[in-house]
């Protein structure tokens, strides 16, 4: 499995548009904070609904998710804003107030389900009954695979093979070690893969 | 595979991808305070900043500049205005309203207390070419006393032209203060054919309203366009008080609502 992991890279190792958007932030916080709603909304939004499986709460908790990181924000000084690694930094408070949504309840993951019970798509997009029919069972399946792993493998392959982060960004979003997240990420996939198997 | 695990992986991103409603930033930033912009417009006062948020609109001042506006903005708001960088489609509707149009414009006026906000409510159902005295305000709102609470209200109005306080004079029918200064109050009021020239000499000679005898009501001078023109008619009478009207028989107009009911 380890030789087959190159084709799962992100494109993306640097977060470009959140330096530009840090330092933005270190001039002038109020004015550059819209941008990062603008900038962000997608991603957060996204990773709440994967863990949450209701657009509504998602929504709600991607709004704090802003909330919390404007509040913030006033508070730091100039030199630690324009350091900040921001997509890192606003995962690492989703992931938090995920925690907080989920604490004592069971995760779903996608378990976005019509009202019979039958599971459909957060996604926007509707795919023809046909694809609709092919692709449900995949990633119904990872949705369950993933809902199986252990938070820390979890947190760990989410943002690695799902949010695509890099290894830096994912170790400074879940405050570990690089070694640490590698680790985990691949422990996780392999649990996925394994859980996938096992299914088919 | 290797090949369906990444087949899967990409399909659950996709099937699982959110797109943020247009609505979602607009809330998110006005949960924290931050969503008005700002621009300025053509008025009948001259050259205005006028700013907004989702609510509506939250300021229309006039400013030496912009840095002065963004000053006076955080000062009375403790917010930030910004620029506006992009058209919004408010922005239309604003230019409309301040040409005379009758378009419905949403304010903001969430840093009004509920007295103000009653009293501006109140200006707000003063028609163009017509005006009201601040006491009629304090009498409306059951408050007949508040006419100088009346006052500082208008005066602290945040979105002056859209909600019409200069349509607000003294009892006297003298058009009194206003935000842009007295003589564009005097502009304003004239320009929406309120006769304000002759009505202040009326006033002057304690003529507090007019009785319209093919009507068989009594109304304030200030109440339309067209009751100064008319007053030469033998049809109309120049009136000291509310007692002399009832003692003519004469009922109180129903649009501008001369005495409390």
């Amino acid at each position: 499995m380890t030789a087959a992991l190159p084709a799962f890279e992100p494109t993306t190792s640097v977060d470009e548009v959140g330096e530009l958007l840090a330092h933005a932030l270190a001039d002038d916080v109020d004015s550059a904070f819209e941008q990062v709603v603008r900038t962000y909304q997608d991603r957060i939004l996204s990773v709440a609904a994967r863990a949450l499986g209701d657009r509504q709460r998602a929504e709600e908790v991607a709004q704090d998710v802003f909330v919390r990181a404007y509040r913030a924000l006033r508070t730091y000084d100039r030199p630690r804003i324009r350091k900040l690694r921001l997509r890192s930094w606003l995962y690492a408070i989703t992931l938090n107030l995920i925690r907080n949504a989920v604490r004592g309840k069971r995760l779903r993951i996608v378990g976005l389900e019509r009202d019979d019970g039958s599971p459909r798509p957060i996604a926007d997009s509707k795919p023809t009954p046909e694809s609709q029919a092919e692709i449900r069972d995949d990633w119904q399946m990872v949705g369950g695979a993933i809902a199986q792993l252990s938070p820390k493998l979890r947190d760990a392959f989410v943002l690695r093979y799902v949010e695509e982060l890099s290894y830096d960004e994912i170790a400074d979003a879940l405050s570990q070690p690089v070694g640490t997240v590698k680790a985990n990420a691949h422990r996780g996939l392999m649990n996925v893969r394994a859980f996938l198997e096992e299914q088919s | 595979m290797t090949e369906r695990l990444r087949r899967c992986l990409d399909d659950f991103r996709a099937n699982t991808q959110c797109t943020a409603s247009p609505e979602f930033a607009s809330v998110t930033l006005d949960r924290l305070g931050l969503a008005d912009r700002y621009t300025t417009l053509e008025s009948a006062v001259g050259p205005v900043y006028v700013a907004w948020n989702p609510r509506g609109v939250s300021a229309v001042r006039q400013a030496d500049d912009k840095d002065a506006f963004e000053r006076w903005f955080r000062k009375r708001f403790t917010r930030r205005a910004l620029p506006a960088t992009s058209p919004a489609p408010i922005v239309n509707d604003i230019r409309r309203a301040l040409e005379g149009e009758d378009v419905k414009v949403d304010v903001d006026l969430r840093d009004c207390t509920r007295f103000e906000v009653a009293v501006l409510h109140k200006a707000q159902e003063i028609p163009s070419g017509h005006a009201r005295p601040y006491a009629w305000i304090a009498r409306e709102l059951d408050n007949p006393r508040a006419v100088r609470a009346v006052g500082s209200a208008l005066a602290n109005n945040p979105v002056p032209l859209l909600i019409p306080c200069h349509r607000v004079v003294r009892s006297d029918y003298a058009s009194g203060e206003y935000v842009f200064g007295p003589a564009k109050k005097r502009t304003l009021l004239e320009h929406e054919g309120l006769h304000l020239h002759e009505i202040e000499e009326l006033g002057k000679r304690g003529i507090r309203y007019i009785g319209q005898l093919e009507d068989n009501c009594f109304c304030l001078p200030t109440c339309g366009a067209d009751l100064i023109p008319e007053l030469s008619t033998t049809r109309h009478v120049e009136l000291h008080t509310a007692d002399e009207a009832l003692a003519m028989g004469l009922h109180p107009c129903s649009t501008c609502r001369p005495i409390a009911a």
